[in-house]
């Protein structure tokens, strides 16, 4: 489904990703981890295709295609979900509004009808309490005023409308206690299917006890230097990641 | 210059002739008040850009236009109508190029005052409002229509009256055979504990320009409440300087909202007199500027007496090589204890070569007060855009509806539901969101 070869970026002429290779099968959860600095959210945007970072070298297949060549709209079209490390606040526009609006395009890229205002509010019932979320709530303008907590679950909410292939989950744990850590994580793991995939990026190994990872990447100075199953996180948990380090030779 | 001071000698000219028509008349209050006047905008002429308050709002090039003094235009009942609002019962006072047109205005509310300031001046100048609360000694476009202002709407709510039904004042400036300048003159005086809403819209049928020089006097009594929505929605070859005087008593409201959308020069003079303690002014503005429109707001909250409140939020989505002006004062006297001001401006520059001037002008003489001023502009914002594009939404899409939400807290100061819908459909047009107003659920 997506093929990273030798990922390459800088912002502002500082190389932050040094040649990322990682591959993500349908079916597979992955969590990246690693330490403050190491280039895990640049990884999420660039694969989102934020504007600030330049790819300076290798390459993103999505389903075969050249993911970095697309805009961030033709991206989300093709089935790539970023959820937000800090999703922004937009007054005046309600999250109900703004995403029929989104849905509507995703549907008329993939060559489905376009949603009417039943069929939406009925998709936006089932999805919000999959969420625990109000009605009420999606009304609001979107994440203004809302807790941390509100902003994690409404981004994994638009995650289930939106019923993307590809789904990165750019910290979406920080900042949750823990009834918010369990909302958000039951709700990955009832959307998880054979046909779509997720990358979790992570500081800790906290989320990865609800959302098992089939693999576990250690993201250090730009490069992944490490992988392997689940008990990797327990075992960067136990020893933190100066082992890891060690390990490289630093 | 010498083409600039031609406009000014018509009009001298103008006076001259109709001082003659007037024969007996000439010795009344009312006509040496207006005479006063002329002198007045003789002495001080059109404002150049060397004036503080003119500095952006450059007049000059309109002068270089051959007006001609608007005359009356009988428009058809379907030229009229497309301008009437739709979903609205209200009361309708139509002016065409200034002047009234009572076989298409409508009454429906009977316990209110309404005609024309012609009409009204029937009633002799001293018990008249008449240049009562507007001055004219520094103020050369109010000089000039106290001079010359020959009608406009005139409306008395008597003391107690709660008006349910609207008044819409619809000016129509026919600019089809000439460039007519004219000078309207409205008179609106809202009795104690009454409340209105009065909505003011400006529209031109033609392809000429036009210039309109009009003149608001409102007074609001104690514990009354007055909300003005004003639209401009003039051609784009048009020019307007709005000067409007309200005058508030004890436990008064006034709110105004104006959402300009067209006009190649507009210039609105908004003063408040704050004159009765606990009243509240709110000033509420919307700009949608493009091609090389200029839309000037200056606004005037004079705190005289403690205890009042003025609250101002102009925003401003400037386009092309549009210009945008906010020049917000607010004068503190040194009895006006216990005042809170607050002031506001945003902008958003769509293009490189938009630009707003904005400018605070805080004056205060009192020291226990609270006022606070603001004022930004910028593009639109970057992660907002990148949040919704990342979420499916083109790009186009996605700064259209940030840009209609930007203006959205301006247009929910509307409480007229089907006013606000249709100003929003407008503007979302114009900003070419097609997205989905709002979406009701259950």
């Amino acid at each position: 489904m997506l093929s990273i070869n030798n990922l390459q970026a800088s912002v502002e002429g500082k190389e932050i990703l040094k040649g990322i290779n990682l591959t993500v099968n349908p079916g597979e959860v992955h969590a990246i981890m690693g330490p403050n600095g190491s280039g895990k959210s640049t990884l999420a945007s660039v694969l989102a295709g934020r504007a600030d970072y330049e790819i300076t070298g290798g390459e993103v297949l999505f389903e075969d295609k050249d993911l970095l060549e697309m805009s961030p709209e033709e991206r989300s079209h093709e089935g790539v979900f970023l959820a937000f490390q800090y999703p922004v606040e937009i007054p005046g526009v309600s999250t109900a509004n703004f995403l029929k609006t989104a849905l509507n395009e995703v549907r008329k890229h993939r060559g489905e009808e376009q949603l009417d205002a039943m069929d939406f509010l009925k998709l936006m019932k089932e999805k919000a309490k999959l969420m625990d979320i109000e009605l009420s709530f999606l009304q609001r303008s979107l994440n203004e005023g809302f807790s941390g907590g509100e902003k994690k679950r409404n981004e994994i909410f638009q995650m289930a409308m939106l019923n993307p292939k590809l789904s990165i989950l750019d910290e979406t744990d920080s900042g949750l206690d823990i009834d918010a850590l369990k909302i958000v994580s039951n709700g990955v793991n009832s959307l998880r299917s054979e046909n779509n995939a997720t990358i979790l990026i992570t500081h800790y190994q906290r989320l990865l006890d609800y959302i098992i990872p089939d693999f576990v990447h250690v993201l250090y100075k730009g490069k992944i230097v490490k992988s392997g199953g689940k008990e990797l996180a327990l075992e960067l948990e136990a020893r933190g990641y100066d082992w890891v380090k060690d390990e490289v030779g630093e | 210059m010498t083409d600039t001071l031609e406009l000014k000698q018509r009009l001298l000219a103008e006076f001259s002739t109709r001082e003659q028509l007037l024969n007996g008349s000439r010795e009344t209050p009312l006509h040496i008040l207006r005479q006063d006047a002329m002198n007045r905008f003789d002495e001080l002429g059109f404002p150049t850009i060397r004036h503080e308050e003119w500095k952006y709002a450059n007049i000059m090039p309109a002068l270089l236009i051959p007006f001609s003094s608007a005359q009356p235009s009988n428009l058809t009942s379907d030229e009229v109508c497309n301008f009437y609002l739709e979903g609205i019962e209200a009361n309708i006072l139509v002016f065409v190029n200034g002047y009234f047109a009572p076989e298409h205005s409508k009454f429906i509310s009977s316990e209110v005052m309404m005609s024309n300031f012609e009409a009204s001046l029937k009633t002799p100048i001293e018990n008249s409002r008449f240049a009562k609360i507007s001055g004219y000694k520094n103020e050369s476009f109010t000089a000039l229509n106290t001079a010359l202002s020959n009608d406009g709407a005139w409306i008395s709510i008597p003391d107690g009256v709660i008006l349910t039904n609207p008044i819409h004042i619809l000016m129509i400036t026919d600019s089809r055979e000439y460039s007519p300048i004219l000078h309207p003159r409205h008179t609106i005086h809202c009795g104690d504990r009454s409340e209105a809403t009065i909505i003011y819209s400006s529209h031109t049928i033609g392809e000429n320009s036009g210039f309109t020089n009009s003149v608001s006097e409102i007074s609001v009594g104690q514990n009354a409440k007055l909300h003005q929505y004003i639209i401009q929605n003039d051609s784009d070859l048009s020019y307007a300087v709005n000067s409007s005087y309200v005058h508030q008593e004890r436990n008064s409201t006034y709110s105004v909202v104006t959402v300009s959308l067209s006009g190649k020069f507009v210039r609105n003079n908004h003063t408040s007199k704050l004159a009765g303690e606990n009243s509240v002014a709110n000033f509420y503005g919307l700009v949608i500027g493009g091609s090389k429109q200029l839309i000037d707001n200056h606004t005037l909250a004079d705190h005289s007496v403690p205890h009042c409140q003025s609250n101002e939020l102009y925003k401003y989505i400037l386009d092309d090589r549009s210009t945008g002006v906010f020049n917000g004062k607010i004068i503190v006297r040194p009895d006006a204890q216990k005042t809170n001001a607050y002031q506001s401006n945003k902008t958003i520059l769509l293009s490189d070569t938009a630009t707003i001037n904005t400018k605070p002008q805080l004056e205060i003489f009192a020291d226990d007060v609270k006022c606070s001023h603001g004022a930004t502009s910028g593009q639109l914002d970057e992660e907002s855009l990148f949040y919704l594009r990342s979420r499916g939404i083109p790009a186009d899409k996605a700064r259209a509806l940030l840009l209609h939400a930007f203006a959205s807290d301006v247009l929910n100061h509307i409480a007229i539901a089907p006013l606000r819908d249709s100003l929003d459909k407008s503007i979302a047009t114009r900003l070419h969101d097609e997205s989905e107003i709002a979406l009701l659920v259950e």
